[in-house]
């Protein structure tokens, strides 16, 4: 603001440089620590080496972890994504009777605490035989992705004016037609959004996928697993592998966004 | 028209109703199940008569309150030195919010054990310029617990507040300067009161989303820090008690609603 006190102007500039330091140290201390070659943690590390990395790639349990991981986050984000993406044209596009409670049921999962998801569906899967099974945790994590891609589609279908789907039903194109042709290509890039949105938020998944998933395996809950036990430094390769698997799957949906003009009203 | 939306919003609702309706009214139900069979309130006074749950309790909320009040303390200068950036100078800062936002819980929660361990940077840092002799013990405690998770919940806060910042017109404050009114009338008068609800809507979110924490209690509080969540996984995955996780969870599902429903008409007030 114009005129504020130069000393209260910097002391705001000093918390708010500060609380932005705050939020990337965590992230700028593990990358270095992960090609440190030493056993210990200390920082800075005292050599650097790939040791880290050989041990996470040479280890099968690792890479059965990240099979699983990525299988289920797959199958998972495509479904929330297939469903999700109906559910929220229909919502978007039709007068639908309870739509409220409809779209609120739809969010749900993500404003009731994980765990008591997770508690829920432990009991429930238990009870139908469901509990460490495959199935049941790409049902679960498909539950946990659905409020991403309905609130990511429904204020792009929003957005998009459905004067152009009604040209092109009054030039004679069928409902399937006017999807591939008119409708998908325009929403391409939030689709593409939401679908990253929802692999990573299924890639991340430890809480309820700790609770169901039985022997199975994913990477967060065996990282969960081994930090709870012990301080290994593998987990700092791991860790810096999903922080570039994070950056760059956000970079890919900034620049598919911002390359739509739509950058703005999807990440604020 | 109505028949025909539901054709497109049908498969996700059965979804919806099989994997996460019905399990969490089954667990409803288990709260309320006496082991012969019919209805019981027994495992909530369960619940109420031992002490260790109204312990975990006490604590689950004063360690959300104290990560609430640090997420304030740091989130609203944040967002308000970031109004006052450059466009290109926010641009870089949401950047910087947003992406920890997108990490792993799991991954930032980690670093804190290198960053405040024994040995971490901080000790190294503070035992090198000679203001402690000794480590500070940050991890397995309340006060590693309480870091961990403001800094993980810092952009729930952050990212409505700035856009509830960028909002206010400029002009309201031009208004007020012209009137004669000194900075700090414009900022308490004018500026922070637009600003409240907004504070208020993040604050709770905030809030709801502590309440709830596992991975950071689980990790950086060793077994020493007990928050809901971990007790709710000891109650199903070490002593199988269910009833007692069923009605716990209920009694958090239910306090978090009521929270999240002053949420809601704070967010709408900070939109309109």
């Amino acid at each position: 603001m114009s005129g504020q006190g130069a000393w209260s102007r910097r002391l705001i500039a000093f918390v708010g440089i500060v609380a932005l330091g705050f939020l990337v140290l965590p992230l700028l201390v593990v990358v270095p620590m992960s090609f440190s070659s030493a056993k210990a943690l200390t920082f800075p590390p005292p050599g650097y080496s790939l040791r880290w990395y050989e041990t996470f790639f040479g280890d099968s349990r690792w890479m059965e972890a990240m099979w699983v991981s990525t299988t289920v986050a797959a199958l998972s984000s495509v479904l929330a994504l297939v469903l999700g993406g109906l559910a929220a044209y229909g919502l978007r596009r039709f007068t639908v009777r309870g739509q409220g409670a409809v779209e609120a049921n739809f969010i749900a999962p993500l404003v009731v605490p994980a765990v008591i998801v997770a508690v829920a569906l432990y009991l429930g899967f238990a009870k139908v035989g469901l509990l460490g099974t495959y199935l049941g945790l790409v049902l679960a994590h498909t539950v946990l992705s659905v409020p991403l891609v309905i609130m990511v589609l429904g204020v792009a279908i929003r957005s998009f004016d459905v004067r152009i789907e009604q040209v092109s039903w009054s030039l004679g194109a069928s409902w399937f037609r006017t999807m591939r042709s008119v409708v998908l290509p325009n929403l391409a890039p939030s689709v593409f959004a939401a679908w990253i949105f929802a692999f990573i938020s299924s890639f991340d998944e430890v809480i309820v996928t700790n609770f169901i998933a039985g022997a199975y395996e994913t990477v967060p809950k065996r990282m969960f697993n081994e930090l709870i036990l012990e301080i290994n430094p593998t987990i700092t390769a791991v860790a810096t592998l999903l922080i570039a698997f994070t950056m760059l799957a956000l970079a890919a949906v900034a620049v598919m966004l911002h390359r739509a003009g739509r950058l703005k009203d999807t990440m604020l | 028209m109505t028949r025909s939306g539901y054709v497109f919003i049908a498969p996700l609702l059965l979804l919806m109703i099989a994997a996460f309706n019905v399990p969490l009214l089954y667990m409803l139900g288990i709260g309320f199940w006496a082991k012969g069979g019919g209805f019981t309130t027994e495992h909530y006074e369960a619940l109420a008569n031992a002490p260790v749950y109204l312990r975990v309790l006490a604590g689950t909320v004063r360690v959300s309150l104290i990560s609430t009040l640090a997420n304030v303390a740091l989130g609203y200068p944040l967002a308000y030195w970031m109004r006052g950036l450059s466009p290109k100078g926010q641009l870089i800062a949401v950047a910087l919010v947003i992406t920890p936002f997108w990490i792993s819980v799991l991954v930032r929660t980690y670093a804190w054990i290198v960053v405040l361990g024994n040995a971490g940077v901080v000790n190294t840092g503070l035992l090198w310029l000679g203001v402690i002799d000794e480590p500070i013990r940050f991890l397995y405690n309340e006060v590693g617990v309480t870091i961990g998770m403001a800094n993980v919940l810092l952009p729930f806060l952050v990212l409505p507040l700035f856009a509830a910042m960028l909002r206010i017109d400029n002009r309201l404050l031009q208004a007020a300067a012209s009137l004669g009114a000194p900075p700090r009338t414009i900022f308490w008068k004018v500026f922070f009161p637009l600003t409240v609800p907004a504070l208020g809507a993040g604050a709770l979110m905030v809030f709801i989303l502590s309440l709830g924490f596992y991975v950071t209690p689980a990790i950086l509080g060793g077994n020493r820090v007990t928050m809901i969540s971990n007790l709710l996984d000891k109650l199903i995955n070490e002593i199988p008690r269910w009833e007692q996780a069923s009605a716990l969870s209920t009694l958090l599902l239910l306090f978090t609603l009521a929270v999240f429903a002053i949420y809601r008409a704070l967010d709408r007030k900070s939109a309109a």
